[in-house]
């Protein structure tokens, strides 16, 4: 199963946030296909990590590549999508329905970097043709063309988390579940290969879980999706095909900061990511 | 000709006098003088045009808890204002462009940098710059004159041909602006991660939405006030979010509040003889405070919402 290049490929990585070091020597490879878990005790780095995948925190150490590439920058834009604590997180002053939302997922701007590997260029060529193109499209969009194929993929998307039913309904309104299900289907809209979800198990009841753990797993097999998340929920490890745990490893102060928190090493990331789950998860298996 | 003259032109038409038309079937003494006084006509035109736009912009500004960036930034044009009738400049509302555009980006990347956090930053701009033009006004111009006055509360006999030709320039570019970003401001609003890790950009739209709610308030001074924009920005969005279901919905509201208040406030100003800003601004509250009320009361307001089809002419 895990074979190939990585998609996701951390080496190394080091972390620092205000100046204390939330990560370090972390490695973790996530192949095409696999449903990472990511677990362990509050403030063990487990956002920091997926925050530094996404590109919205740089690494003081080490790399990360997502599809060989810097995060953030054009050559991986796209191809993953991030699915929040959406149901803690939306504006509770927002009203939209479930087809507005998942909408949202469907925008793309085009891939028009020929500048990909200069940082000075790819700059340059964000601010300006990333919103030239921004303007076209939604110009575009505008009187109608490319809408088709994106009206297309929202139905689609909203199909796959089985919420045809509340399409219309105020996001805000429905269960905490349902809400989640429909976060993922603005990221399955965006047609990203890769799904990132922070904890999407807050906040949901025991049955809504089941059934969503069920959806994620569909989403793995059947989609192709290749997924990591970040959860609490014990049962929720145990649907992954790979887990990876975030503890306390060798302690370190920081030099600047004596007092800061433990710097908490996840010396067991890179083996438990690249092990298939211990034995429990055969019997998980079977079960299902 | 600019576009405000264009425009009024357009609907004083000689063979189709849309406003005189409509001003026949206006009810009251006073009011349907808006229809046919050539200077009221402005000043309709204006309010109109503005109270679509704001509410439009307002919508998102709630959405963004952003609710008092347009006070700030309403405060930092008087500022402007001030400057530039102590400068004796016939069109101040210029100097409110430049020093409301200068603001707006400078309070954007002072949030969107974590250097100064939320509101901090629109309270410090808002009290340092009305001091700014009040000190000025006093030091090297007349004071508090009438004309001061009306930016501060809105003021009618202000939108000259000039004005209207500017406030109906800015309209035009932030609705072409909000046709193209409407749906990528509503991205970045929802879930500003999500937006960037899906490659919109994110910093740019935020950057562009700034800068045009700057001058959305620069073309509202004059029509409501310095002090009282926040009623057609926010409050209209504010009841029109207690109705609707959907975002389409909300905005839809929204618009028939703010055209609401703006018209009954002009009438009841024309009819009491008050100021207009300040009854568009009760009007406006007071229809949030109606539409509350009837809200707690029948705990739901039923299918109030249009169905998507009927609601396609929104953008």
């Amino acid at each position: 199963m895990s074979m190939g290049e990585p998609i996701i490929s951390v080496k190394d990585l080091k972390v620092q946030r205000g100046g204390a070091v939330v990560l370090e020597g972390v490695n973790l490879d996530i192949h095409e296909g696999d449903f990472v878990g990511l677990s362990g005790p509050n403030g063990s780095g487990k956002s920091t990590l997926l925050m530094t995948i996404i590109g919205e925190l740089e690494p003081a150490g080490g790399s990360v590549k997502v599809y060989g590439a810097r995060p953030g920058s054009k050559a991986s834009q796209g191809r993953i999508a991030w699915v929040s604590q959406a149901a803690a997180q939306l504006p509770t002053n927002l009203r939209i329905s479930v087809r507005e939302l998942v909408d949202l997922g469907a925008m793309k701007p085009k891939n028009l970097s020929p500048f990909a590997n200069s940082r000075l260029l790819d700059f340059i060529d964000t601010v300006l043709l990333g919103s030239l193109s921004y303007f076209v499209i939604g110009a575009l969009s505008l009187v109608g063309i490319g809408r088709q194929e994106q009206r297309a993929r929202v139905e689609k998307a909203i199909k796959l988390v089985g919420l045809e039913d509340v399409a219309e309904r105020d996001v805000n309104r429905l269960s905490g579940g349902q809400k989640q299900r429909a976060v993922v289907a603005r990221g399955l809209a965006t047609e990203a290969d890769v799904l990132i979800l922070d904890e999407p198990l807050a906040g949901v009841d025991r049955a809504s879980r089941d059934d969503f753990l069920r959806l994620l797993e569909r989403l793995c097999k059947e989609e192709g999706k290749t997924l990591l998340m970040v959860t609490h929920d014990q049962t929720a490890i145990r649907q992954c095909t790979h887990c990876a745990i975030c503890i306390d490893g060798n302690v370190q102060f920081d030099d600047d900061h004596t007092s800061a928190p433990a710097v908490l090493q996840v010396e067991s990331l890179s083996i438990g990511a690249t092990y298939p789950t211990s034995p429990w998860n055969e019997d998980a298996k079977e079960e299902v | 000709m600019g576009l405000g003259t264009g425009l009024h032109h357009l609907l004083n038409h000689p063979r189709f006098p849309v406003l005189e038309t409509l001003g026949m079937l206006m009810p009251g003494e006073v009011f349907p003088a808006f229809f046919e006084m050539e200077m009221l006509q402005r000043a309709l035109i204006a309010a109109v045009l503005v109270t679509v736009v704001a509410g439009l912009f307002g919508s998102y500004l709630m959405l963004r808890n952003l609710s008092l960036i347009g006070d700030g930034l309403a405060h930092v044009s008087f500022g402007g204002v001030a400057v530039g009738v102590t400068l004796g400049s016939v069109a101040p509302l210029w100097y409110a462009l430049l020093f409301s555009s200068v603001a707006s980006i400078v309070i954007y990347e002072l949030q969107s940098r974590d250097i100064v956090a939320g509101d901090t930053s629109i309270a410090i701009f808002l009290t340092g710059m009305l001091a700014f033009g009040l000190v000025v006004l006093r030091l090297f111009g007349q004071g508090i004159t009438t004309d001061i006055e009306g930016y501060l509360f809105g003021s009618l006999v202000l939108i000259d041909t000039d004005s209207l030709d500017l406030i109906v320039m800015i309209c035009v570019i932030a609705l072409l602006g909000l046709a193209v970003f409407h749906r990528g401001l509503l991205a970045i609003t929802v879930d500003s991660v999500a937006a960037r890790v899906q490659g919109l950009p994110v910093h740019l739209i935020g950057l562009w939405f700034s800068l045009t709610v700057a001058w959305v308030v620069v073309s509202m001074v004059q029509v409501i006030g310095a002090l009282l924009v926040t009623a057609l920005l926010i409050t209209p969005a504010a009841t029109g979010q207690l109705v609707g279901k959907s975002f389409r919905g909300c905005m839809m509201w929204t618009q028939v509040f703010g055209l609401t208040s703006t018209l009954l406030g002009l009438f009841l100003s024309a009819e009491l003889n008050t100021g207009s800003g300040s009854m568009i601004a009760l009007v406006a509250a007071m229809l949030f405070a109606t539409v509350g009320i009837l809200k707690l009361v029948s705990n739901q307001l039923p299918a109030f919402d249009a169905s998507p089809e009927s609601e396609e002419a929104q953008g």
